[in-house]
């Protein structure tokens, strides 16, 4: 085979340089397909199949409970992966099954090195983290169990490594160097090895703390020791020769232990409560060799979509490389059928037809590798255009991925390019070797016919997708939220990362808001503990006076410490009762103004909420807030979110004081108010720092973020495949109306008008197109119905995307004829008929 | 209808392409009447131009220079589509290689040339009924081009070229690619049509073709060198001095 293979070489680079055109289109498609393959399977490799940088994943293992809870849960994602300090180092310091349990929770910290101020993210980990990961310091060393053992004993840290990089330049003298962290000094242990980020996929923290500091990581949570406060997730390690399900058989009957314990300290418990929070609770034992990850929850669905989109905008290049290689080795039938008269053996022939293969899968494989990173980068930037620091994704793809796609580029041309030879098996030398043979037969037609079918259908399924993800994000983005989001900025101020008391952050609050209204060009001023659509919820069980609930009833409500004015900063309208207004502050009676959910769930009616009054907490709890007005619902969590029963507390009337968003309302365009804001601000104080500073507009883009990256990616593959279907349209059209110049040239000679040759063109078209249609359509209602989730406002079956859709690829296909179906009715009969 | 009848005129018929050199001439200064009811046949060696004349004849070239006179409406003042329209209504083609459709059986072939014109079904299909009929091939009205001999798809082609009674049929060596037997049946079957009264034009190398014509003319380099109706033509220069 490998005889005479450099000759073959060379006639095939002369063979690509005479056609360019050919060359060009068979690459850059094969390098479309291969590299936009790359790139987003690279993203979902590193987001969904990727295990952990750290020693035996296989054994690691995230906890998850079912069963009530009374208490505050601060969470990300399922509630359910929460726990309470206690349940933890109960569960940690009991289990039989597990070589190691740690702790984490993901926070923000105010670091000052050299005077210089920044929020940094950092992870509160327990103190054997490090060591159940195995992970081992890239400098000093890391954190370890006696680093966390009492609260507030040990005010010490571990670097990232790219923090280290980035802040520390690297500086092998940092370890046992103090920084500020939140105001107070931390000593650096060490720094952990390169590579590693978190157990928690996807997220960077820049600094490592013990959970036992969590007073002074997270100023104004003082729940280390509460078991009715969910806020931190579990990771464990099982034990050598132990599988998951071993280890959830022996680790439950501790879980119902120390619940029981828990119910005990409750009190007297009825049969139902006992039932829901005992007997029907269960601890369950998830895989974790990926890691616990929010973000992976999140992106798991919108990557998914995005990788079958891709595939099929994959397959389309292959099908596309396919009918371009074969009509190419068709239009050289009589080249072939020489060399087999001349006395070339098959193989000889069948490897000229490989090694053209090769050089186009080489040159089309080597490309897409070459664009992968660049359309992973500009993914990453598009997904995470919000976050500053580290990014939890790289652009660069792994070797592996490289490797397998550049084997795919290479197997779909090598296999296409083989294609070709059936034709030449048998070669039929007599007639091909006539000079009017030039062009093969029916066969080669057929499957060109097939194969932009094919394409046809498969880009008809991308841009229905595509079409119902833009009506997505275009419902999304023009759904009323229920508060007026333009002119309107905003951002977080958090005192204690500053280094302020807890009991101080009402102050600067104060201050803060006070220092707002005064601006000019400023309407209105606000805060919250709460942000809107930020995809944050701080809910609160409640017991509400006079108000027996029902059984197995939620009494769970969203909370929010707001200042006064919010609800009109805001632009949420009032439908009973009063705004909160300055006689609301610490020391006078206690008051909430609740939505219009919440009054009507409980009350029925706004109007008779008001006078009810509340306590947090479920049992014998004081039930002293007082409900004094209604707000009309607005969406909290996010866009797309349900709207959820939620209180509203005045901030002056709150001890323990959150970080706090503010709203400013401008009278002239948002952005310009930033540099007023910020000068004012490092006047107030230049330790303030400001977190996330952006229009509400902004907010609600980065709320839509994975809604935006679907309907962007979505619509390009969906031109993507448009394109290839109308080149390949184009070319199977070319070719067979080029095989039809006789036919076309007899018929005109017979008093066919040019009109009607153009019209039995676009009757093949129309044809091919609506069998493609045909069969697709269908199709692509099934495969929409498992998109059915990430859609809003229309359903998956949606009439006028599907009718638009249609219509464009109709368009599409005809516009592709026309060319040649012009060029067919200019051909001149007494050309087409002279070579008799 | 009177042999005395002009049916075609050609005068001054030029016809050349362009080359890198320059230009290369396949017809020059062509002079030529044709009379209703003749049965020309053109002669000639290979590239003499004869094909290229029956072209002209035929319409489907209209790069020519000079003037064509088709029953004294004037071609050369025609615009493309009119002269498409009266070659439909006036003209039959029989080409050399058939030039059947190979995916459309024998009376859809032959049922072709009518479905270009504004004539109602049932008319159509009474008409090729007629025709294949009158060429006794209703037995094989249903094969496909493929499935029938030489001289069979010839005679399908001569059907084809004559069912909507066009006055004036061409042939380019309509038995070029026959035996002679073969050749002869059509020959016969040219006779009867001319008898009938179509005019006809036919291009071949046979003596023996040709003896079933009226009247031959010939060609050389472009130049008409010879008329058996015109025994006078003058020779042109370039050609005499060969």
């Amino acid at each position: 085979m490998i005889n005479g293979f450099a000759q073959d070489f060379r006639y095939a680079l002369r063979q690509l340089g005479k056609a360019p055109g050919f060359a060009a289109v068979a690459i850059v498609t094969l390098a479309l397909g291969i590299g936009a393959n790359t790139a987003i399977f690279s993203l979902l490799d590193q987001a969904l199949l990727r295990t952990l940088p750290v020693k035996d994943t296989d054994r690691l293992v995230v906890l998850q409970s079912v069963g009530s809870f009374n208490g505050n849960t601060s969470s990300r994602t399922d509630e359910n992966f929460y726990f309470s300090y206690p349940m933890y180092r109960d569960l940690r310091d009991r289990n039989s099954v597990f070589s190691g349990l740690i702790a984490t929770v993901w926070t923000q910290v105010g670091v000052q090195w050299r005077n210089q101020p920044e929020l940094v993210a950092a992870e509160l980990v327990s103190g054997n983290y490090f060591e159940v990961l195995g992970v081992q310091p890239a400098r000093g060393r890391l954190l370890v169990a006696s680093d966390d053992l009492a609260p507030d004993a040990n005010p010490v840290v571990v670097l990232s490594f790219s923090y280290w990089k980035r802040r520390f330049g690297s500086d092998p003298n940092v370890v046992n160097q103090s920084i500020l962290v939140n105001g107070r000094p931390f000593t650096i242990l060490g720094v952990a090895p390169p590579g590693f980020h978190s157990v928690v996929m996807g997220d960077t923290p820049d600094l490592f703390a013990p959970m036992t500091m969590k007073a002074e990581v997270k100023p104004g949570f003082k729940d280390l020791e509460d078991r009715k406060s969910r806020w931190l997730n579990i990771v464990g390690k099982l034990k050598p020769g132990l599988s998951r399900d071993q280890a959830e058989v022996g680790i439950n009957p501790l879980w119902y232990s120390i619940r029981a314990d828990e119910l005990k300290q409750r009190g007297n418990s009825s049969e139902n409560v006992r039932a829901n929070f005992l007997t029907k609770s269960h601890l369950f034992v998830r895989d974790g060799a990926k890691g616990f990850s929010p973000l992976r929850q999140d992106v798991q669905e919108p990557l998914l979509i995005i990788m079958g989109m891709v595939g099929l905008v994959a397959l389309m290049a292959c099908a596309n490389v396919g009918s371009l290689l074969l009509v190419r080795a068709a239009g050289r039938v009589r080249e072939m059928s020489v060399r087999y008269a001349l006395g070339a053996k098959r193989a000889r022939v069948v490897q000229q037809l490989l090694v053209e293969g090769l050089l186009l899968g080489l040159a089309g494989g080597a490309l897409g590798i070459a664009i992968a990173p660049t359309v992973s980068a500009w993914l990453i930037n598009m997904i995470w255009s919000s976050t500053t620091g580290d990014l939890p994704f790289s652009s660069h793809p792994d070797l592996r991925i490289l490797l397998f796609n550049f084997a795919l580029a290479l197997a779909v041309s090598l296999i296409f390019s083989l294609a070709p030879a059936a034709q030449f098996w048998r070669p039929n030398l007599a007639p091909a070797l006539k000079q009017q043979v030039m062009i093969a037969g029916g066969g080669p037609l057929r499957f060109r016919r097939i194969a932009v079918a094919v394409q046809i259908g498969l880009s008809l399924l991308v841009l229905v997708g595509a079409g119902l993800f833009v009506r997505t994000l275009h419902n999304l983005k023009s759904l009323n939220v229920g508060f007026t989001t333009d002119h309107l900025v905003t951002f977080g101020v958090q005192p204690t990362l500053a280094g302020y008391r807890p009991d101080q952050t009402r102050d600067v609050d104060k201050q803060v808001l006070q220092t707002l209204a005064a601006l000019p060009g400023v309407r209105s001023v606000a805060g919250t503990t709460d942000r809107e659509l930020a995809g944050d919820n701080t809910s609160n069980t409640i017991t509400l006076a006079g108000y027996t609930a029902k059984e197995n009833e939620n009494m769970n409500v969203e909370s929010a410490n707001v200042s006064a004015g919010y609800f009109s900063t805001m632009g949420m309208p009032l439908l009973a009762g009063r705004d909160f207004g300055d006689q609301d502050h610490d020391g006078t009676q206690k008051v909430a103004v609740v939505n219009e959910s919440f009054a009507r769930h409980y009350f029925e009616e706004p109007q008779q909420a008001i006078g009810h009054s509340y306590g947090n907490g479920r049992g014998k709890v004081t039930t002293d807030i007082e409900i004094i007005g209604v707000v009309k619902d607005a969406k909290h969590t996010g866009v797309r979110d349900d709207i959820v029963r939620t209180a509203f507390t005045p901030y002056l009337q709150e001890a323990n004081l959150g970080a706090m968003t503010f709203y400013v309302r401008t009278w002239q365009p948002p952005e310009s108010a930033e540099a007023t804001i910020r000068r004012a601000m490092q006047t107030l104080d230049s330790k303030l720092v400001l977190d996330n500073f952006r229009t509400m507009q902004e907010q609600i883009d980065d709320n839509l973020t994975a809604e935006r990256v679907i309907a962007i990616l979505a619509s390009s593959f969906g031109v993507l495949a448009v394109l290839m279907a109308a080149v390949g349209l184009y070319g199977v059209l070319a070719y067979s109306t080029a095989q039809r110049t006789r036919e076309i040239g007899i018929r005109i000679a017979l008093g066919a008008a040019r009109r009607s040759v153009v019209r039995m063109v676009l009757m093949e078209v129309l044809w091919l197109a609506g069998i493609s249609i045909a069969v697709a359509l269908p199709a692509s209602l099934l495969l929409t119905s498992a998109v059915r989730s990430q859609l809003f406002g229309i359903s998956s079956s949606d009439p006028l995307t599907l009718v638009a859709v249609t219509a464009l690829v109709a368009a599409v296909a005809v516009a592709s004829a026309l060319l040649p179906a012009r060029r067919a009715a200019k051909t001149e009969p007494m050309v087409a008929l002279r070579y008799e | 209808m009177g042999i005395e009848d002009k049916m075609i005129q050609l005068k001054n018929v030029d016809r050349s392409y362009k080359t890198g050199a320059g230009r290369t001439w396949v017809l020059r200064r062509v002079n030529l009447d044709i009379r209703e009811g003749e049965f020309i046949t053109v002669m000639g060696p290979s590239g003499a131009g004869k094909s290229s004349l029956l072209n002209v004849l035929a319409l489907l070239d209209d790069q020519w220079e000079g003037e064509y006179w088709f029953r004294e409406q004037g071609i050369h003042d025609l615009k493309r589509k009119q002269r498409a329209e009266l070659a439909k209504k006036n003209i039959g083609m029989v080409f050399q290689s058939y030039h059947l459709l190979d995916d459309l059986t024998v009376q859809e072939n032959i049922d072709l040339p009518l479905s270009y014109k504004d004539i109602p079904r049932h008319q159509r299909q009474s008409l090729v009924a007629d025709t294949l009929d009158r060429f006794q091939i209703v037995a094989k009205k249903d094969l496909y081009p493929s499935q029938l001999s030489g001289g069979q798809q010839q005679l399908v082609g001569i059907a084809r070229a004559v069912i909507h009674k066009p006055p004036l049929l061409l042939a380019d060596e309509p038995t070029g690619n026959l035996h002679s037997g073969q050749a002869k049946e059509i020959m016969e079957l040219f006779r009867g049509l001319n008898q009938q009264g179509t005019t006809i034009v036919q291009v071949t190398h046979s003596e023996a073709n040709a003896a079933y014509g009226s009247r031959t003319i010939q060609l050389r380099d472009g130049w008409l060198v010879g008329d058996t109706a015109n025994p006078t033509l003058a020779q042109p220069a370039e050609v005499s001095a060969s």
